[in-house]
């Protein structure tokens, strides 16, 4: 086993359940922990507040049905999973969770975090519908009185020092990150989409100490990590919320690599670092969050997300794109709805989609449609090959 | 697009062809004021947006969220909300064609879990049956599923887009931040449609509102009256009156008519039928068949007095003093007192406390949880919902149907569930006292 291949090791291990060692480490050490459900929620702001920020995940759920009784079966499965471990005790070792109006399912989990659950704390933020100027003074307001909420309760102060050391953290933490996700561009990269997704929801749920040392033991490691073949397929993945590798470990299994993606809990959470340098740090964090690459709950950004989503795809030498959505996701359904009416008029690329249940890889389903596109992808090829074209 | 190109269209023909027949046929009930006047105020409109397409008027798109006065204070500007055609279609029992456009909207990528009421839009958007807008204007109440109207809207439109930013809250700043948006908005509509936003006809526009608004109250009230001597059927009209109609004077009409029928079928002691069951009808219409509500007070004796669409919340009328005072009025409606977007958009516990609400003020026996399919954000709280009946000791009924779309539960199910639920568990405990 290389190097690289026995850290990826232990990211693997780190990551199967809602927490994990160094998480409750943390906590021994008398330091709070804060769950939170959406990329919306600055992480800076609880780093600040001397919390460990910890991204809400539905792993290790066996079933949903806590989370069913409340929120019905018409609801997104990583909800119902989240919500199941939260009535079930999973998440009592937190310290306060963040909710977010993102869609209506995190909406009505945060309803019942605050009935049904032992948490002490619970904060909310309202994100605007629509990155627009005039609509951020809003959210900046929203990250006030989240800050306050947070030393009120936990007794702290979140001045500019603390937001600026947060922020220059939390920069490092995404350049170590890009830096990891510029080896997947490569003609042979040196990290699958699986590997590199399960780095990214590392990045998400340990203390920012620990990620940082694992990650500057991986990437000299991926370095001297001989490349993987592409020479079937390379794909941009696009995307509803997605923290399970074995769904990419399925896609990829076909032959094809996931070579970029546009994902919450993957590379679109680090693509924009925060001005360290801004006079007003809490300001800073807002403009990173409120105007970076947005997810589809934001209205009328569509035009920026496709050209995002197009130059991605040019970047990567991507021969298709694959879009994936939990059932019952709104926002996401939009989306894969105007991509495909792009793609129509535009063709830039083939994209395949596929609906998914959180927790539950249907790996004969998407190895078949992975493979029918893998398939396709290398027909068209073969004909462009024929008439004289490239690849 | 003109008025031949509209009625070259069979989907349109057909609704143009039905209005008429509909008319006579319940112009045979004088008493049915209410139906009678919603069937002209469609036509009126419905004859008003050919006129003003075939003079090359402009045409505003919206999402259901919004209201329409802004839109009718500029002078010739058509409003039009995109769910029209299917919500007509379905109204008019014409459901061949709003399932069409729901096969439409899935065929061209619109996911099969997704709301009915945005395929229905979107279908009849991909056929090409909305008069081309100048520019839309898209709100994210009630909920998720407007998200996704209001983007394919833009993305098919390829018109200039607005989007209003409805917060999570329920409170003052919600709605100072509102109508700060419509004040954007205005110079984007002023731009687009290159009519000025003229402000006496503004004030004009919201005096009708208001009284419309006061209509529908006092219509509301008559419908306390027990026994309900005013069909079911005609509760969920509060919500199209508002979409399409409020700042218009066929909705002033719309409203005063339900509101003299009430008063004038409760005045003469009117029953045409027994009433042994009352119930809050509480999420989605039953818009495939809006018969089926006859059928209920006929066979099982069970009124609806009041839904989640007809509720109109009393929280205050629209301020004409001055343009900020109207525009406050005009968001404070649409955040608090536009059917849905008052209970969908925020937490659980002002959806519970308006059923409560309805429960006592209307007297009901039960609740009956007609779960739209797609409404997420209902069937996400039906947990909290279902304690708070237990609490309170109220039957609760919980089924799952789609409102415009029959082959999801069949009628014959939903007869099922709603009798047996009004035979074997509301009307004997009645009974018992």
């Amino acid at each position: 086993m290389s190097e690289a291949e026995a850290i990826l090791g232990e990211v693997r291990a780190l990551i199967p359940r809602q927490t994990n060692r160094y998480v409750d480490e943390w906590k021994a050490s008398g330091k709070p922990v804060v769950g939170y459900f959406c990329h919306y929620v600055p992480r800076e702001i609880l780093l600040a507040a001397g919390a460990l920020p910890l991204r809400l995940r539905g792993v290790g759920s066996e079933d949903s049905s806590r989370g069913d009784a409340y929120l019905s079966a018409r609801v997104c499965t990583y909800v119902r999973h989240v919500m199941s471990l939260a009535l079930e005790g999973h998440y009592d070792f937190l310290d306060g969770e963040i909710s977010t109006n993102t869609c209506d399912h995190v909406r009505r989990s945060a309803d019942v975090f605050v009935k049904k659950t032992a948490v002490p704390f619970h904060g909310f933020l309202s994100v605007p519908r629509t990155p627009r100027e005039s609509l951020y003074g809003y959210y900046l307001g929203e990250l006030r009185k989240l800050v306050q909420g947070l030393e009120g309760h936990f007794g702290v102060k979140i001045g500019p020092q603390e937001l600026r050391q947060a922020v220059r953290t939390l920069n490092e933490i995404r350049g170590r990150l890009r830096k990891i996700n510029r080896m997947r561009l490569e003609e042979k990269p040196k990290i699958s989409g699986a590997e590199a997704l399960s780095v990214h929801i590392a990045s998400q749920v340990l203390p920012p100490g620990v990620f940082a040392d694992l990650a500057d033991r991986l990437i000299p490691a991926l370095e001297e990590r001989p490349g993987l073949d592409t020479s079937r397929a390379r794909f941009v993945l696009v995307g509803a919320e997605l923290d399970e590798p074995e769904f990419l470990e399925a896609v990829e299994s076909q032959g094809a690599l996931v070579v970029a993606d546009l994902l919450c809990f993957g590379a679109r959470s680090v693509l924009n670092p925060t001005d360290e340098g801004a006079s007003d740090p809490l300001d800073a964090i807002g403009r990173a969050y409120f105007f970076g690459s947005s997810c589809a709950r934001m209205i009328g950004d569509f035009g920026r997300r496709w050209e995002e989503l197009k130059r991605l795809a040019v970047e990567a030498r991507a021969d298709g794109v694959v879009f994936e959505r939990i059932i019952f996701c709104d926002p996401w359904g939009a989306e894969i709805h105007n991509i495909l009416q792009r793609v129509k008029k535009e063709a830039p690329f083939p994209v395949l989609s596929l609906t998914r249940e959180y927790n539950i890889v249907p790996t004969g389903q998407v190895k078949t449609r992975v493979q029918a596109f893998v398939e396709k992808i290398e027909i068209a090829r073969a004909q462009k090959a024929a008439s004289g074209g490239g690849r | 697009m003109n008025r031949k190109d509209i009625l070259n269209m069979r989907e349109w023909r057909e609704i143009f062809e039905t209005l008429p027949v509909l008319q006579k046929f319940f112009s045979g009930d004088p008493d049915a004021h209410g139906i009678n006047s919603f069937l002209r105020g469609v036509a009126i409109y419905m004859e008003r947006l050919l006129a003003n397409v075939d003079e090359g008027k402009p045409v505003v798109w919206y999402n259901l969220g919004f209201n329409s006065e802004l839109i009718y204070a500029l002078d010739g500007v058509s409003p039009l909300t995109i769910e029209l055609p299917g919500a007509l279609h379905s109204i008019i029992g014409n459901n061949r064609n709003t399932l069409d456009f729901i096969d439409g909207a899935q065929a061209v990528g619109i996911p099969a879990d997704c709301c009915s009421a945005d395929k229905i839009a979107i279908g009849a958007i991909h056929k090409g049956l909305l008069p081309a807008p100048v520019c839309t204007v898209g709100i994210n109440t009630p909920c998720d599923a407007q998200v996704l109207s209001t983007q394919v809207m833009q993305e098919l439109s390829g018109a200039p887009f607005f989007a209003i930013d409805v917060p999570y809250y329920h409170n003052e700043e919600t709605i100072r931040h509102v109508a700060q948006q419509l004040k954007e908005l205005i110079p984007f509509l002023e731009q687009h449609t290159g009519r000025k936003m003229d402000y006496d006809r503004l004030r004009e526009v919201c005096e009708i509102s208001n009284r419309t608004t006061e209509a529908i109250w006092e219509w509301l009230d008559w419908r306390k009256q027990v026994p309900l001597t005013q069909s079911s059927k005609l509760v969920a009209f509060t919500l199209i009156l508002q979409i399409l109609f409020t700042g218009s004077p066929e909705g002033l009409e719309i409203a005063r008519a339900l509101l003299r029928e009430a008063r004038e079928r409760t005045e003469r002691k009117e029953r045409f039928f027994e009433e042994r069951v009352r119930a809050i009808w509480y999420q989605d219409p039953v818009w495939t068949d809006i018969q089926i509500y006859d059928w209920f007070e006929r066979e099982l004796g069970l009124t609806v007095p009041v839904d989640i669409f007809g509720y109109y919340a009393n929280e205050g009328l629209i301020d004409p003093a001055t343009p900020d005072t109207m525009l406050y009025g005009l968001a404070r409606k649409l955040v608090n007192c536009h059917p849905m977007a008052r209970q969908f958009r925020g937490d659980m516990d002002m959806y519970i406390r308006d059923f409560m609400h309805l429960l006592e003020a209307w007297k009901a026996d039960c609740c009956i949880f007609a779960g739209h399919i797609a409404c997420k954000h209902a069937w996400g709280g039906i947990g909290l919902f279902k304690e708070a009946c237990r609490r309170a000791e109220i039957p609760l009924l919980v089924f799952e149907f789609d409102m415009f779309d029959p082959r999801v539960t069949p009628y014959e199910d939903v007869y099922f569930e709603v009798e047996r639920f009004v035979n074997e568990i509301v009307y004997p405990r009645k009974l018992r006292g």
